[in-house]
């Protein structure tokens, strides 16, 4: 999920050296930060080469933020704000921000009203959902990101009890419904709003994004199950199984049965007819190979009648 | 650019009698009792140039709208518009708008969360189909009682007359409820810590004395998670525009300024002022400085007009 922070439209003129006046101090001041908290066990990303001009010197903290309700926590704040060791990064708290919008999805949709009511419940003013873009895109992309992240973590799981000898291993097709029934149910608590959401993963900016999260999840699927083509395979069975689950979400966005049992229905019948698929091209195949011997040996006959084989 | 405090020769003919005196004793006096700044591009005392400005604005004040309109030919208004779309508040946000005098951000805040409060409601209507008659009428009751959905905007100003102008203006366009007027300065607002969710200051950051004195100001404000938001004047990257973009400044503008509202001087001052104001990219690390975080800026008319926007992280 690329969110780019730094969206400079201006042609930048590059490596400035900044005469800064002698108004403003030239080293960063020691700011504490009034809200990114600390996250003890996280071992922070590299800090960037403006680490360099973090001073610890003698200059009194004079402008030390308020207190919050988290308690304060003195950070040496980078340039670009990457923080220390023990801190949280910018991302790590949008992140947090957009799960806790989650909970506002059903009521508002996927709307930066939503993302404002996350950052509420979080302490945060409403105007962090201004950190977002204001079509919900972030919101969106990051609940799919998190289902992926637990259909692969369901699969590791199941696949570690099949190791363990304690499940049996189930068949292909078997494999595959299941995995795409799991996936398909995280979308039931926010089946009203689903539709709004795929239309939005359907803009032009977030198509890229959206189809990336998308082959990355049916990689993993199969890869569970087991599939270890190396050949043209790979991609029919990835676009097959795609289609299987675009379809299927398409079918349970208008399905009103109980427990929507039609779409995990539709979803077995599109499972077998894909499994029949293999089956089918082997038909074709040796059809094709029957047909073609049969015409050789029409060929080699009328040659025969016409006397044009005879040896002279 | 001749960032810094000391003037050229030439520069120092250009600005009044007593800047060339100045520049000329200063070296020889070494440390200077009272710091110096810049006002357009004459040097003046820190204390002289709030005075300066005070009086620009005041003598401007009646005319200010009209003077905007015809020297950007009502492109200002877009810009307002923009960084309001940028903002996107929902109902309940508490704004500052600092040097807002005569309340352009403020009336724009107060529609735009007027909209969406009217859509939210209607959205409510919808979602609930079967109400009864007294449910829809207690709805309607809420819309009216509270239109504009806890949401406020302060406006600060420093110049009482600037604050005059936009309270008439309120008075005259029908704004009623969710607008304070206060005079304030932007380096020590008569605020408390914490309690604003946006703080946005449009066209007078550069007019400040002490730019980071209001940076921090406008930190100390703000809540967890509040955004900053500056809409200036700024560096045009385009060579060619850059060009007509000064003759228009330099030629055109202090005319216009002087048929209209009949102050030479005046815009003579704000359109060096913008030349005065630091680059884009230097901005947004004095904002960096002050603490926010997600800094970014977005060129309105390339680079006419920036937007800088940072969030109290």
């Amino acid at each position: 999920m690329p969110f780019s922070c730094l969206k400079e439209t201006s042609d930048s003129l590059v490596s400035i050296s900044v005469v800064r006046c002698q108004l403003y101090p030239p080293q960063r001041a020691f700011h504490a930060s009034a809200v990114l908290r600390r996250v003890s066990d996280e071992r922070k990303k590299e800090p960037s080469a403006s680490s360099s001009q973090q001073h610890f010197d003698s200059h009194p903290t004079d402008h030390q933020p308020e207190q919050e309700p988290q308690g304060p926590r003195p950070s040496y704040t980078g340039q670009g704000g990457q923080e220390s060791e023990d801190y949280e990064s910018e991302e790590q708290l949008q992140h947090r921000i957009l799960t806790a919008a989650l909970e506002f999805v059903p009521e508002h949709g996927w709307t930066a009203e939503a993302i404002a009511e996350g950052a509420k419940t979080l302490g945060l003013s409403v105007a962090a959902a201004g950190m977002f873009h204001s079509d919900g895109s972030e919101l969106i992309l990051h609940f799919v990101s998190q289902c992926n992240t637990k259909l692969a973590e369901l699969l590791e799981q199941e696949q570690k009890l099949v190791q363990l000898g304690e499940t049996e291993k189930k068949a292909t097709d078997q494999f595959l419904r299941d995995a795409l029934e799991a996936r398909l149910r995280m979308l039931i608590p926010y089946i009203e709003k689903w539709p709004q959401a795929l239309s939005i993963l359907l803009l032009p900016h977030n198509i890229p994004s959206g189809f990336n999260l998308l082959t990355s999840m049916i990689d993993d699927i199969w890869h569970y199950a087991g599939d270890q083509s190396t050949d043209f395979n790979w991609y029919t069975r990835r676009a097959v199984l795609t289609g299987i689950y675009n379809t299927t979400e398409l079918v349970m966005m208008q399905d009103s049965s109980p427990d929507f049992e039609e779409t995990w229905r539709f979803l077995e019948n599109r499972v077998a007819d894909a499994m029949n698929m293999g089956n089918t091209a082997k038909q074709v195949q040796s059809t094709g190979e029957a047909l073609v011997q049969g015409l050789m040996g029409a060929a080699v006959t009328i040659k025969n009648l016409t006397g044009l084989n005879q040896r002279r | 650019m001749a960032a810094g405090l000391g003037l050229c020769p030439c520069r120092a003919l250009l600005g009044g009698r007593r800047g060339a005196l100045r520049a000329l004793v200063r070296p020889a006096r070494g440390l200077a009792a009272a710091k110096e700044t810049h006002f357009g591009f004459q040097t003046v005392s820190e204390e002289e140039k709030g005075e300066k400005v005070y009086q620009v604005f005041e003598n401007v004040a009646k005319k200010y709208d009209i003077m905007n309109d015809s020297m950007s030919l009502g492109i200002h208004r877009l810009w307002k518009d923009i960084l309001m779309h940028k903002m996107n508040p929902s109902p309940g946000t508490l704004l500052l708008d600092v040097a807002g005098g005569t309340g352009d951000i403020a009336f724009r805040f107060i529609n735009y969360v007027r909209s969406i409060r009217e859509r939210q409601l209607q959205r409510k209507l919808k979602h609930h189909q079967n109400l009864s008659w007294q449910e829809i009428a207690d709805s309607y009751q809420e819309e009216a009682i509270k239109p504009l959905g806890d949401s406020q905007v302060v406006v600060c100003d420093i110049n009482k007359e600037m604050l005059k102008v936009g309270r008439q203006k309120a008075q005259h366009l029908g704004y009623s409820e969710g607008l304070s007027w206060v005079v304030g300065n932007a380096e020590e607002l008569p605020f408390d810590d914490n309690k604003f969710d946006v703080y946005t200051i449009a066209f007078g950051i550069r007019n400040v004395t002490h730019i980071d004195l209001a940076l921090q100001e406008a930190y100390r404000v703000l809540k967890p998670g509040g955004r900053f938001l500056c809409l200036e004047f700024s560096q045009v990257n385009n060579p060619l525009l850059s060009r007509l973009y000064d003759l228009y400044s330099f030629q055109i503008i202090p005319v216009l300024g002087e048929i209209i509202a009949g102050d030479w001087k005046s815009y003579q001052y704000l359109v060096e002022s913008i030349r005065r104001f630091p680059p884009q990219e230097e901005f947004k690390a004095m904002i960096e400085d002050a603490g926010f975080l997600k800094v970014d800026y977005q060129n309105l008319t390339s680079g006419i007009v920036a937007i800088h926007s940072g969030f109290k992280l």
